[in-house]
């Protein structure tokens, strides 16, 4: 572009224009000059730069009334001369300096600024920005003497005015940065870097027009927001750079106690100057203060993010600058960027994480006891807020406060002890804490939740296949927030206080209040959980690590103390049920048993007294507080990992206690806890845990039993660990099942439905572990009764027995009849005899472990059989029916069992409720499987004709009934007999007159009126009946109904007839008609040949 | 009302077999860890962790033949065993050791515990039943033999039953307090070896007897259902000071706290009995075994809030009781 190289040839161009500008002040003219100084090169311009600038400046000297137009272009023309060139000579940039100046002021000296258009103010803005830059190296420190302070003070006055009452934002930027130039704040890296001499003498000067600026850059800063957010954030950078520069702590510093005399024709200048004694800088500061906290106020608020932003680098300058000077607006600086932590805007938060990593890096707070105050005293006031402020803000409100909370904590970092030693200091955060931290209790469904694992028969197989579950904290409600993100917060906040704080101080405090009343008891137990969390850096997000890290001693201590509170009597064994069962068979015994205990006797006192009415609010507390407690047990055993492993010996045990809880939550919970111990104690899974523990645990069960009051939860420890372990655990426990026996025997009538879900669950477990080839047998009903007799070894015995029933059956058929008493005497000996010998013969061969028990169970259910209660009586039966199963390998055993249970299930299946027949009947079926000769004729005897006749008897209610029906307990009853009775009929071999009344009762349900579930059932007896005796099974039927005719093969024969072949198609003959020809692909199926 | 009896603090399961005696040591610098010895029917002899409550080590060194006797000398690193092997060991467990390093061989056949005292710095006397009705004194860890103690003949006293060897203060001569099965208690001087005075208390064996020196008195128990109080005087005379009536029968052992304030016994009436020492006030009656109890023994914390009492049976288990808190 440049087309004049040398200075010769540039001016020779520049000169016609110069000239003529000179003579006539014109628009034109300076265009003219414009145009032809693009044409320079810059270091010719340089050469040339006084001459060029004489007629330019000329222009804006003229007398009389200034032309607008021309002076903005000739302002415009002299930037682009200053852009290009640089100013070498102190007196040009002063003269230049002043002479911008005052195109701005005011024709006559009013003192409003002149009403110039917005295009000449920002003319003239840019040219002395440019004029600024332009200024070479020492030249521009000739603008910052004393003497210079009026025209300087003059340029301040004028930007400031314009940058506060003007209109346009570009001009108001343009005056706000041209001002950070003046202040020789500007941003770019041009600038010469001043010494500290020289630092010092221009904060000397800028100190005068500090009051003037800050006032003014507040008022802007605090103005309408539609001033835009650029104006904003530049007002908010000038301010800071100024106010960091003047009350630089380092300037402060170096200040002479008094002011220097200045040589006597300044004096009128030095009047101006300000000393910044120490004097000055606290009044100065407690100005400053004022305006920072209107304008924290306003700007933290403010929705531009990078104002945000920018009130973040505020806060960052003054602090790394005038940490000293400026300490009373700290308060409000920190708070500020402190709540910015949580800004929405990522960048916000990301640069306020910075600026106090930064803070607490350099050690600011640390090192600066009057900041510490400052951040202690916030933390009073917030806390002592802080309750009201839940309860009155919103969700967002609340988070904001407690990230202030939090990020105080965080900066006061291991001065958080200054905190917490003195008392109101800790009083008021507890307290505070501990209001926040309400549980709302209302919630019905929490008390109602019960857990009925160990009623169902079929246990849920997940618990055993389930590994290591970790445990995962219960969501809690709470009164005064239901955000996630408060409870985090607060989390955190109880977190950073363990981290850095004294923990035998906070322990000590908090279980204070953990004792001092039980509104706040559930609060101080999650705080203790966090802060031993914190204690050992568990999820702490600090902003520095702490100088000592702690003594695991010193955790082991604190978490032994709290542990023994909470697995004290008072506070771990609460009515959490209104359960008549549960409250008349623990509480009552509960409380006598803790006065029969010697150490119990302070723990007493504690226990709430006994309330007559207890409230659905009072069992929600109490399942929170136990679970909470439970929480804790586990975050412990993570605090500690494998150091935890000697306090099982103590924590163990009551944590089961409550896995076997009724109440899901508290069991969950338990659960919960008990995968967290396991992961932190390095055992694989939780029958890992149990099997390797279990001396512990056997041992307080055994103790527990001893004790009346204890024995349902020792019940249920034993229930909870068979529950979750296998086979591996029975020798383990072997020992104490014995005791739970013999407790037994002490309280048959107290204590039997306690002791019965125990036995319940130590023979599900038992069936469970050795039972497994039961459940094969019953897969399959048909295909197996033929199969096994084909399958079975056949013994000696039985085939000496074939023979002499063949030889007998041929004698009778010769017609050799023997005579009724020898027959007696030795030919049918009663049914059970042979078995007892051969047990005999057998020897007493000793039982394996689990089948003892299984006996041992077994007799006390025989005891307990004929028991008052319905319900005792149901268990009982339940868990007879188990002790079958797992019996069943040992008939030798069983047998006699099986003689003695007898007179005692008679009653129950015959003139007891429906429920216990029910479950009578099943146990007869398990024990018919076998001791099918013992019980035939028994059966048969005191049993079938009872329930013939009820099956009949129930007929035809069912078949009128509707489909309710089959909700009803005689339906299933219906159902559970004809579903037993076919099997029963075959495993116990039964006679053919007693087939046939089995047959009766049965036949009635083969009718389309009866449910279909009963029909199908019904069919399924016939089945049975079919495959025992098909030929008078296929008569009874075809009595009923006959399809077909039957043509005899020669005429000399008679002819067939049947009752069932004149009968109309009947509410039977479907049923028949399938079960007939059932018969028939049998019959084929087994014997090609027709028989 | 007087409170009911505590229950234990815990129990120890896991010797699998009877339990015949206990010995603490817990005596030692704070940092260690509180030890118990048990000696079992089958031979083992299991080291337990009084903290975790489990077996550090099970020494095996009587040939699965019932150990009866379990003293330690000087700390738990040096133990002496008596098994019904017919062998005395010395065991040596420092830094995790087991290994016997010395054994004794005893030709007696019964049950009568070898009875330790410590009489200078690293040097023992023992005295042990002999053959028939003779107790060989030894010095240990040299073996030599000190003195054999014969009763005149024609006394018919029967087998040795139990031992207590002890001495006045530091210094003094050692004496011998011994039971035999005829039921009578005689003290021996070991210098001169001769009978110092025979005391007939029982009409059955004694099983067990244990010695106040301070006060001279001593209490021995027997099959019956007495407890047997005698004092010794100045002239060196058992003199019977008292009985007390039990109300079931047989004592298997017998043992005065070593602060002599109370005493335990050990039941065969499957309880343990405690008794104030001075006038033998009935104190408690502990009752949680469910066969025999074979031994008490008290324990040697030095914080006397620490101390314990256990107890082995034969049913396997060993009850620790803190008793000390109540009494």
């Amino acid at each position: 572009m440049a087309v004049f190289d040398t200075p010769q040839e540039a001016f020779g161009a520049l000169r016609p224009a110069c000239v003529r500008l000179t003579r006539a002040q014109t628009v034109e003219n300076v265009a003219r000059l414009r145009a032809r100084l693009a044409a320079v090169s810059a270091p010719a311009l340089q050469e040339l730069q006084e001459y060029v600038l004489f007629p330019l400046r000329f222009a804006l000297k003229v007398p009389g009334p200034r032309r607008e137009r021309l002076v903005q272009s000739v302002v415009q023309c002299i930037s682009s001369v200053l852009a290009a060139t640089c100013v070498k000579k102190q007196e040009l940039l002063q003269e230049l300096f002043s002479e911008l100046c005052t195109c701005l002021s005011p024709p006559s000296s009013s003192s409003k600024p002149a009403r110039l258009s917005e295009e000449l103010k920002l003319a003239v803005i840019q040219a002395l920005h440019t004029l600024m830059h332009s200024a070479y190296g020492d030249v521009i420190l000739s603008l910052y003497q004393p003497s210079t302070l009026p025209l300087l003070g003059f340029a301040v006055s004028l930007l400031l005015g314009l940058a506060e009452q003007e209109k346009a934002k570009q001009i108001k930027i343009s005056a706000l940065k041209c001002l950070q130039v003046l202040v020789l704040q500007c941003d770019c890296q041009e600038h010469r870097h001043l010494d500290e001499e020289e630092a010092q003498q221009c904060g000397d000067l800028f100190a005068s027009f500090l009051p003037g600026i800050s006032i003014t850059l507040s008022r802007v800063i605090t103005g309408d927001i539609k001033q835009g957010h650029k104006t904003t954030v530049s007002a908010i950078r000038l301010f800071y750079l100024i106010v960091g520069f003047v009350m630089a702590d380092a300037q402060l510093a170096r200040i002479p106690k008094n002011k220097e005399k200045l040589p006597v024709e300044q004096s009128r200048i030095s009047e101006l100057m300000v000393h910044r004694g120490p004097d000055w800088s606290k009044s100065t500061a407690e100005k400053l203060s004022l305006l920072l906290h209107k304008m924290v106020e306003f700007s933290s608020v403010h929705p531009h993010w990078k104002v945000r932003l920018e009130l973040v680098e505020l806060v960052h300058h003054l602090l790394r600058n005038c940490g000293r000077a400026l300490v009373a607006s700290f308060s409000h600086l920190l708070k500020a960027v402190v709540g910015l932590v949580n800004d929405e805007s990522s960048e916000v938060q990301s640069r306020c994480n910075e600026v106090l990593q930064g803070i607490a890096e350099q050690r600011i707070v640390a090192q600066n006891r009057a900041l510490a105050d400052v951040l202690s005293e916030n933390l009073h006031s917030l806390a002592t807020a802080l309750p009201r402020l839940m309860n009155s803000q919103d969700d967002a409100g609340k988070v904001s406060t407690l990230s202030v909370l939090l990020g105080y904590l965080k900066l006061l970092g291991p001065k958080i002890n200054l905190v917490l030693n003195s008392v109101s200091h800790l009083q008021r955060l507890s307290k505070a804490l501990m209001q926040v931290l309400e549980l709302d209790v209302a919630d019905v469904k929490i008390v109602e939740a019960r857990r009925w694992g160990c009623e169902g028969a079929c246990r849920p197989s997940g618990p055993l296949q389930r590994g290591v579950q970790k445990g995962r904290a219960q969501k809690k409600y709470f009164r005064f927030f239901t955000e996630e993100r408060v409870f985090q917060l607060l989390q955190q906040i109880c977190r950073v206080l363990g981290y850095y704080g004294n923990l035998y101080l906070l322990v000590d405090h908090f279980m204070g209040l953990y004792g001092e009343s039980g509104a706040y008891r559930k609060q101080a137990a999650m705080v203790l959980n966090e802060v031993v969390a914190g204690a050992a850096g568990l999820g702490v997000d600090v902003l520095r690590e702490r100088e000592v890290s702690l003594n695991v001693d010193d955790l082991k201590g604190s978490v032994v103390s709290i542990l023994d509170e909470y697995t004290d009597q008072a506070n771990w064994y609460l009515i959490t049920s209104i359960d008549t069962e549960e409250i008349s068979h623990e509480h009552p015994v509960q409380r006598s048993g803790l006065a029969a205990r010697p150490g119990g006797a302070c723990g007493s006192a504690l226990l709430p007294a006994p309330e007559p009415h207890v409230t659905t609010r009072t069992l929600n507390s109490h399942i929170w507080q136990i679970c909470i407690q439970l929480e804790g047990v586990g975050c412990f055993a993570a605090v500690l990992g494998k150091e935890f492993r000697p306090l099982l010996l103590s924590a163990l045990y009551p944590v089961l206690e409550k896995a076997g809880d009724k109440t899901l939550l508290i069991s969950e919970t338990a659960l919960g806890t008990l995968g967290d111990i396991c992961e932190a104690c390095g055992y694989d899974s939780l029958q890992c845990l149990i099997n390797e523990n279990s001396d512990y645990l056997v041992n307080g069960i055994s103790l527990n039993l001893r004790q009346l009051a204890h024995q349902p939860r020792a019940a249920r420890v034993l229930d909870t660990m068979l529950r979750h372990s296998d086979a591996s655990l029975l020798p383990l426990v072997e020992d104490v099942i014995q005791d739970v026996l013999s407790a037994l025997d002490h309280s048959y009538s107290t204590q039997a439905s306690t002791f019965l879900g125990v036995l319940h669950s130590v023979t599900a477990a038992l069936a469970q572990w050795f039972g497994a080839s039961r459940g094969e047998e019953q897969t399959g009903e048909w295909p197996q009764g033929a199969s096994s007799q084909g399958q079975q070894v056949v013994t000696r015995q039985e085939v000496e027995q074939f023979f002499l029933d063949y030889v007998r059956q041929k004698q009778i058929a010769e017609g050799n009849l023997p005579d009724a008493e020898a027959e007696e005497s030795d030919e049918v000996p009663p049914p059970a005899q042979p078995e007892q010998t051969s047990s005999d013969t057998a020897g007493e061969a000793p039982l394996p472990s689990h089948a003892q028990l299984a006996k041992d169970v077994m007799e006390r259910c025989i005891h307990l059989l004929s028991d008052g209660r319905l319900r005792v009586r149901l268990r009982v039966l339940d868990v007879l029916e188990l002790c079958v199963t797992v019996l069943h390998p040992h008939g030798n055993h069983l047998l006699p069992l099986a003689h003695r249970a007898w007179p005692a299930l008679v009653p129950r299946l015959t003139s007891d409720d429906p429920l216990a027949v029910l479950r009578a009947f099943k146990v007869l079926c398990a024990l018919a499987q076998r001791c099918g000769d013992f019980l035939r004729q028994r059966f048969c005897r005191d049993v079938l004709p009872k329930l013939s006749r009820s099956l009949l008897s129930q007929a035809p209610a069912s078949a009128r009934a509707g489909p309710v029906y089959s909700h009803t307990l005689a339906f299933k009853l219906q159902l559970a007999v004809l579903q037993g009775l076919g099997p029963l009929c075959e495993e116990l071999d039964m006679g053919e007159s007693d087939l046939n009344k089995v047959a009766d009762a049965c036949l009635i349900y083969l009718s389309a009126k009866q449910p279909m579930k009963l029909q199908e059932a019904a069919q399924s007896v016939f089945l049975h009946l079919m495959h025992m005796d098909p030929d008078s099974t296929w008569l009874l039927l075809t009595e009923v109904c006959c399809p077909h005719r039957y043509e005899p093969p020669h005429a000399s024969l008679r002819p067939v007839k049947l009752r069932g072949m004149e009968t109309q198609r009947n509410e039977f003959t479907d049923n028949v008609l399938l079960l007939l020809e059932r018969l028939q692909r049998r019959e084929s199926q087994e014997e090609p040949s027709p028989p | 009302m007087a409170l009911p009896p505590p229950d234990p603090q815990f129990v120890l399961r896991g010797t699998s077999a009877a339990v015949h005696t206990l010995h603490f040591s817990c005596g030692g610098q704070e940092c260690d860890v509180p030890i118990l010895f048990s000696g079992s029917e089958n031979g083992f002899i299991h080291v337990w962790n009084l903290k975790t409550h489990r077996v550090n080590a099970a020494l095996d060194g009587h040939g699965r033949k019932s150990v009866y006797c379990v003293e330690t000398m000087d700390g738990k690193d040096r133990l002496l065993s008596q098994g019904r092997d017919q062998r005395i060991c010395l065991w040596d467990l420092a830094e995790g050791r087991t290994s016997v390093t010395d054994s004794v061989f005893t030709e007696n056949v019964g049950f009568c515990r070898c009875s330790l005292l410590k009489v200078a710095q690293g040097r023992w006397l023992m005295a042990m039943a002999k053959a028939l009705e003779e107790v060989q004194v030894l010095e240990l860890p040299s073996k030599t033999s000190v003195c054999t103690l014969k009763p005149e003949v024609g006394a018919k006293l029967g087998m040795p039953m139990c031992l207590k060897l002890w001495q006045l203060n530091c210094g003094s001569q050692p004496l011998l307090l011994a039971g035999y099965e005829d039921g009578s208690v005689i003290l021996w001087s070991l210098s001169m070896g001769k009978v110092l005075s025979q005391l007939v208390c029982h009409q059955e064996p004694v099983m067990s007897l244990d010695f106040d020196s301070e006060k001279a008195k001593g209490i021995s128990g027997s099959s019956e259902k007495v407890l047997s109080i005698w004092s010794l005087n100045e002239q060196q005379n058992l003199q019977v000071y008292k009985t007390h009536n039990l109300v079931n029968a047989g004592i298997s052992d017998i043992t005065i706290r070593p602060d002599k304030k109370i005493l335990a016994t050990a039941g065969w009436d499957h309880r343990i009995r405690i008794f104030g020492w001075k006038k033998l006030k009935p104190l408690a009656v502990l009752d949680y075994h469910t066969a025999t109890v074979h031994c008490v023994s008290f324990s040697d914390h030095k914080n006397p809030s620490e101390r314990l009492l256990a107890a082995g049976s034969k049913d396997h288990r060993i009850s620790i009781w803190s008793i000390y808190t109540q009494t």
